[in-house]
């Protein structure tokens, strides 16, 4: 089960870097890593959510070519924090994982932009905000759902096949 | 468990922040860095290449189905356009029938009226056509039936609505005529066979000759004069026989006639004149 975790985390972030940009649209792209950590960090709870949000993270910034260590925290946090919902929140639902996961790529632009401003990045927030965070935010949630639909249908289809 | 659980998110954020401080202050996991670049590159170039290679091969996919829509629908477009291009060739050769045979109508010294083929009848017993006028349009039996061209027939039956026109190749059909050019009066009668001869009576053919224009005589009440009844092709010399045949070809393609005037009036006027080589 690690092996397949660390498969998914070093998949995605590579995916990220070579396959999902050209599922841009606007100019936007999804953030494979970032829903993946969210959805295992659903599942399996925050330390896995913090060391595969952290794992991803470290991996975009190789491949991203950033600064080492930015959305390693910002993820780790993002992956923390996602895992302590469940005992909180009925998270089982799609309606609540969806905008739970646009809320969290919310939070976690924002931590990461706090980190760079830090840093001394110059960008503004307002602008950042309205032309990466948000919409990135919003395609994230449509890809979750569709994650989430194709999961629930592989479901049905398992247990159909099994029951036949 | 929950202090290990902090213990963990805190290990993580100060690893983040121990690489951040790091590079911030000159220094720098570059070399780290350039390690993990290493051992990921590859899996990068080979994840875009495959990533290429199935967008080209999608786009070849959507450029094949763009392309067999075209294809399909270019061909739709062909086949609507030819009969498109049909009917109007259709309308236009109807239309130009129809305006010969109106010169035709307007030209004649008689009265007449349009009709429209509407059935044939080519077996070897009778050769006939129906036209679509009938008792109610005023046609009566033995009426001449022309076209631009010439002599298609004579009506042998009315009905209410519809007449049975006998063409000159009818087996039983006998039209009185002349030679044009020679005014030899013969016969010109319809074979079983479908081909059409002129009966003259002068044992040494009176100086008929191939190419002869045969009209109507004009003898009797029937037809009137003039009208171009066939070409003669050949003579048959049948030896002692009294008489001499000319082989004729109908100036008329009753296989192909559409639209007829039907001669209700009478006139001793010859209207040969009236009807051109082509019709």
């Amino acid at each position: 089960m690690r092996l397949s975790l660390l498969l998914m985390v070093f998949g995605g972030s590579l995916a990220q870097s070579s396959v999902v940009p050209s599922w841009s649209v606007g100019g936007v792209t999804p953030d494979l890593p970032l829903i993946l950590t969210a959805f295992i960090a659903l599942r399996r709870g925050p330390e896995a959510g913090c060391l595969v949000g952290f794992a991803a993270g470290l991996l975009q910034d190789v491949t991203g070519g950033g600064l080492l260590g930015v959305q390693a925290l910002s993820r780790a946090l993002a992956g923390f924090a996602m895992g302590l919902l469940p005992g909180r929140l009925w998270v089982g639902h799609p309606l609540v994982q969806i905008p739970g996961l646009v809320l969290l790529t919310v939070a976690e632009g924002l931590v990461r932009f706090g980190l760079l401003r830090l840093l001394h990045f110059p960008a503004s927030i307002g602008e950042f905000l309205a032309h990466v965070i948000l919409p990135q935010a919003l395609y994230n949630g449509f890809l979750g759902a569709a994650c989430v639909l194709a999961v629930e249908l592989a479901h049905t289809l398992r247990g159909r096949h099994t029951w036949t | 468990m929950r202090f290990r659980r902090y213990a963990l998110l805190l290990a993580v954020l100060l690893m983040s922040l121990f690489l951040l401080t790091v590079q911030t202050r000159g220094g720098g996991p570059t070399r780290a860095a350039d390690l993990v670049a290493l051992a990921i590159t590859p899996v990068q170039s080979l994840l875009a290449n495959a990533h290429r290679g199935a967008l080209t091969a999608w786009h070849t996919f959507t450029d094949w189905k763009t392309v067999q829509s075209e294809n399909m629908a270019l061909r739709a477009d062909n086949e609507r356009l030819r009969v498109q291009s049909l009917q109007v060739r259709e309308t236009d050769q109807e239309n130009r029938r129809l305006r010969r045979l109106l010169a035709l109508r307007d030209r004649m010294p008689l009265a007449t009226l349009t009709g429209e083929i509407i059935g044939r009848e080519s077996g070897g017993w009778a050769r006939s056509l129906t036209v679509n006028r009938g008792r109610t349009d005023g046609v009566a039996q033995q009426m001449p039936v022309i076209v631009p061209e010439g002599l298609v027939g004579r009506v042998a039956q009315v009905r209410s609505g519809a007449s049975i026109v006998q063409l000159l190749n009818d087996p039983a059909s006998t039209v009185g005529a002349v030679v044009q050019r020679t005014r030899t009066p013969g016969l010109v009668e319809g074979e079983p066979g479908g081909g059409v001869r002129f009966k003259f009576m002068a044992r040494d053919g009176a100086g008929v000759v191939p190419g002869d224009l045969i009209v109507t005589s004009g003898l009797g009440t029937l037809f009137p004069k003039g009208i171009p009844v066939g070409r003669v092709t050949a003579i048959e010399d049948k030896g002692s026989a009294l008489f001499h045949f000319a082989v004729l070809a109908p100036a008329v393609d009753a296989a192909r006639v559409e639209e007829v005037l039907l001669l209700t009036g009478q006139s001793t006027q010859d209207i040969a004149g009236l009807f051109t080589p082509d019709g």
